[in-house]
Parts: structure tokens; sequence; C-alpha cells
């Protein structure tokens, strides 16, 4: 057997390929957003030339197979929660989602209502919350550039937990569902 | 033709609404439940060719359902409001789909919130709800914050944040 003339670069330990790897894709994020309740409301003036997101290098993807930011922008009823989990599971790997407003984080307006799931990060894994209601596209922003700090440092670990947790987030998840077929 | 004058050809007692804001009044009539659908065939042939809503709600004192229909005329900007009342432990009612089409999904919807059923409406199934299994949530004896309770805040949350990558 000859020796390989183009040898992997092994001077580079395991360990500083992730690092570049997670440097290089936090520069590239493109993002779903799932459209729910009133938070919607504020992407357009994020994404066009107000304030223009472009310049952190998030783009707006129609797909999510090809999108790896997933956006819950406003309240979660029982019926969005379902697509909002088949939307996430369509996703590749590494994938993040940030969740919008306060109605994701504790209810928020519709703490008492029957039909809208209280808490997102109990059914699918949250890498960043943003409060208010509604957060302006300056908080947006800032936390897209606390998603890429995330990214860049590893904090931003939610596709791993969903992937070691699948069972117990399935399971959480089929509580609010009678069925998953429809 | 007015609407004081179809309610007078048919006989019916009105009430008048004043509305602020408005300056024509509203009408609204308390009527027999087997004689609503001739009494919307005759409003709807006199011009009151909008069906703007069917509404329901739940007298828990009184014991009893009421259906609302809402029409209004585009020749004489008038709306009238229709209501029967039905016993509330078995609120049971004949569709309506055939006068206006838009009524059947009314329906659907008063039936899936409030549990009334429709006799001759095929559709009434799952309608905006999904996997719902408890009763009616828009009825006044659901307790919503009890249910929210059981069924969201006993979820448990999933460890694992800040693990190590």
């Amino acid at each position: 057997m000859t020796d390989n003339p183009n040898p992997l670069p092994s001077i580079i330990p395991e360990k500083d390929w992730k690092k570049i790897q997670r440097m290089l894709s936090k520069r590239s994020l493109w993002m779903i957003h799932f459209c729910t309740g009133c938070g919607a409301m504020e992407m357009p003036p994020t994404m066009t030339s107000r304030y223009d997101m472009e310049r952190f290098g998030i783009i707006p993807m129609a797909t999510p197979r090809q999108a790896d930011l997933l956006l819950v922008t406003g309240y979660v009823a029982v019926k969005t929660l379902k697509r909002i989990v088949r939307v996430y599971e369509q996703m590749q790997d590494p994938k993040y989602v940030i969740s919008f407003g306060s109605c994701p984080i504790n209810g928020g307006l519709y703490w008492d209502s029957y039909n809208t799931i209280k808490r997102l990060d109990k059914y699918i894994p949250v890498d960043l919350y943003i409060a208010g209601c509604m957060p302006r596209p300056e908080a947006i922003m800032d936390a897209f550039l606390k998603l890429m700090k995330d990214i860049d440092e590893g904090r931003a670990d939610g596709w791993l937990r969903y992937r070691k947790y699948y069972d117990k987030y399935r399971a959480n998840q089929m509580r609010v569902f009678k069925r998953w077929d429809e | 033709m007015k609407a004081i004058e179809i309610f007078k050809e048919l006989g019916i007692e009105y009430e008048e609404m004043k509305v602020k804001g408005n300056s024509t009044p509203r009408y609204r009539a308390k009527v027999e439940p087997d004689k609503l659908e001739e009494i919307i065939k005759k409003f709807k042939t006199q011009g009151f060719k909008h069906f703007v809503a069917l509404s329901c709600v739940d007298w828990i004192k009184e014991g009893n359902m009421e259906l609302i229909y809402h029409l209004f005329s585009y020749d004489t900007l008038e709306d009238v409001f229709l209501s029967i009342y039905l016993p509330r432990d078995e609120p049971k009612y004949k569709t309506l789909r055939h006068l206006f089409p838009q009524i059947e999904t009314y329906e659907r919807e008063v039936h899936e919130m409030f549990g009334v059923e429709f006799e001759g409406n095929d559709r009434l199934g799952e309608f905006i709800l999904e996997d719902w299994n408890d009763m009616p949530p828009m009825r006044k004896d659901f307790d919503t914050v009890k249910y929210v309770k059981e069924k969201y805040e006993s979820v448990p949350l999933v460890e694992g944040r800040g693990d190590k990558q």
C-alpha cells in the first residue's frame, strides 16, 4: 500500500476542526420564520432596508429543509405546535430555534387559554428566548448576535438535546396531541 | 322593504337597539325555532341578502342556549338579529345551510365550541380545535384555568439545558 499523497491535515486536531466549523456556520444562518401570532409583523422591517439583517448574514429561506434557524413568532396553539414540530424535524442538523415574544415563554396574554401551550421548550428545545410584547427589531438583531456568539462558543446545543432526549420530548408532545398522524 | 314593515307583516314583536355612533337602529326579535326558517326566507326575498353571522350565547342561569342569526340589507342598510332559544342540556336544531351556504361553517363552529347539534349538516366534525377531548370549551361551565393547569402546566420540563457539547 502506497502512501497517500494528500494526507488529511492531521496538524489540526478534531476539537479545533469543530471550532472552525462553528465559526463558519454562525456566519451562514438561513432562517425560516414560522409566522404564528403577531410577532411576524416585526419581521418585514427587520429583513428589509430599514434594519437590514442581511448584513449579519441572516437571510430568510422559504423551505425548512434548507434552513437552519427556526423562528417561532408568537403564541403557539396546539394545532400550530403539531406543524412546528413537523417543520422542526424536517430541518437538517445543526438547527437552532429562537422563540419570540412573551407568549412562548409562559403563555403571555394567553395564560388561561384552553388551546395554547404555555411554554415552548417543553415540546421542542429552544436556544434563545426574546422577551417582550412585541420585541422591537433591535431586540431581534440583538438576539441574532447573541445566538451567533452562542453557536461560536458551542452553547447553542438544542439540536443535540433533541436527539438525546427525543423520547422525552415526544412524550411531552403526545400529552397534548391526541394522535400524531392526520 | 324596511325591517319594521316586514316585522309588522309577519306579526313578530321586535325591539329597537340604539347603537352609539349609528344613526339607524338595529332590530332584535325573539322568534319560535319552528318558524325561523320561514322568517329568514321572507327577509331574504325582501332585500336582506347578506347573512352576517351566526353566534351563540350560553345562558347558564336560565338553562338556555341562544342562537342569533344576523342579517343585513344593502338596500335599507339595516341590521336584524333573529334569536331562538334552545334547551341547554340538549341543544338541537336543524341546519339552515340551504338558505345561505356560509351558515354551514358557522354551524360547524357553534357545534365545536358550544356542542349544539344541527340536524342535516353532515360536516359537523373536527373543525378548529384539533385533538380536543373535553367538553365544548365556550360553555359557561367549562373551567378554563383548571383545564390549563391539568393539561399544560403538568407537562414536565426536559432536563439537559446547559449540557456541554
